[in-house]
């Protein structure tokens, strides 16, 4: 008890639809469809398509990966918003199914969910009344993890 | 604060047998678009249920959320890999399922390259054995059973998704274009 219950009020605003081609990443090319839109804030009104392989992020921190070569997405949610340093994130979680029809589910993992064939995604700009205030045209500092190994990349 | 960070697993750039096309997001916008709710009554099949909706209503193109319902027939197939090599993927042969829960499903309705309606559908549901399997769902051989499919449908207006095949997968998909000029 003691926390306050967040009410953002707003309005939904334009809709965009995208179809995103093979070897793309799901998680950034939703948040490249907000940027080529000028949309700020967006939710997921309807998405199918299909992932090369599929990585979840797991409630221990790691990643399950689903092996395709055609994971088909069957569920999915998820909003974008503006990050403190003024850069776009989505966060997607959804349910998918192996080529044996089996499911998992959990959050898409940025940079480790790429499309196979095509992804249809339809996003609708979210207004909010007190619009977001973030710096407009922020360069965040480069993180000394970001260096170094390559196989390392946010889990976001 | 640092955020937390692991290895993860290098994806994969699958190489498609057609040219690659530079273009990576096709894209489009309206300023808005209609919600409409529908309760897909029992008997009807899917596929003719949405469309004959979504036409009374003026709408040829949409995205739909399905929320759950149940069908007394359920048709639906895998994607996997295709041994013949023409394209990357291919579907299963069919399947079908009798009484079958539906748990979610996003389905997009568009053109076909005729400019007939077509609806594109994934979904995760029960079958009548118990499991729970997810899959690209053959509409037009579903039929809803004792409890109405709802359907919560965004239309898409001021262009139109028409299916063509795509040169880099040689595959038929919905693409957004704009709506073709009459006069």
């Amino acid at each position: 008890m003691g926390e306050l219950l967040h009410v953002e009020a707003g309005r939904m605003g334009r809709v965009a639809y995208g179809r995103i081609a093979p070897n793309e990443d799901l998680v950034q090319s939703v948040e490249k469809l907000c940027l080529a839109q000028g949309f700020r804030c967006a939710f997921v009104r309807g998405a199918l398509g299909s992932l090369v392989d599929a990585c979840l992020l797991q409630r221990d921190g790691s990643c399950q990966t689903v092996l395709g070569p055609a994971v088909e997405i069957v569920s999915l949610a998820g909003e974008v918003r503006p990050h403190t340093d003024g850069s776009l994130r989505a966060a997607l979680t959804g349910v998918v199914s192996d080529p044996n029809g089996r499911v998992y589910g959990g959050p898409f993992v940025a940079g480790a969910n790429t499309v196979c064939v095509t992804f249809e995604i339809t996003l609708e700009e979210w207004l909010p009344d007190n619009p977001i205030q973030v710096p407009a045209f922020a360069v965040p500092l480069p993180s000394p993890h970001t260096t170094g190994d390559q196989s390392e990349q946010s889990i976001e | 604060m640092p955020e937390p960070r692991m290895a993860l697993p290098r994806p994969r750039t699958l190489v498609h047998p057609g040219p690659f096309s530079p273009r990576r997001i096709e894209h489009m916008e309206a300023a808005g678009g209609q919600h409409l709710r529908l309760s897909i009554p029992p008997q009807a099949i899917l596929h003719d249920a949405l469309v004959d909706a979504m036409s009374r209503h003026g709408v040829a193109c949409a995205s739909m959320t399905l929320i759950g319902g149940h069908f007394s027939t359920f048709s639906f197939c895998f994607a996997g890999a295709d041994p013949s090599g023409e394209a990357v993927v291919r579907y299963s042969a069919p399947m079908t399922s009798q009484s079958t829960r539906l748990l979610f499903g996003n389905a997009t309705l568009g053109k076909s390259q005729q400019g007939r309606p077509i609806v594109h559908c994934h979904a995760v549901f029960q079958t009548d054995d118990g499991v729970i399997a997810g899959g690209h769902v053959l509409t037009d051989r579903c039929r809803v059973g004792h409890t109405p499919v709802t359907v919560l449908a965004t239309s898409l207006e001021g262009f139109e998704l028409r299916l063509q095949v795509d040169e880099e997968t040689r595959t038929p998909l919905l693409r957004p274009l704009p709506e073709p000029s009459h006069g």
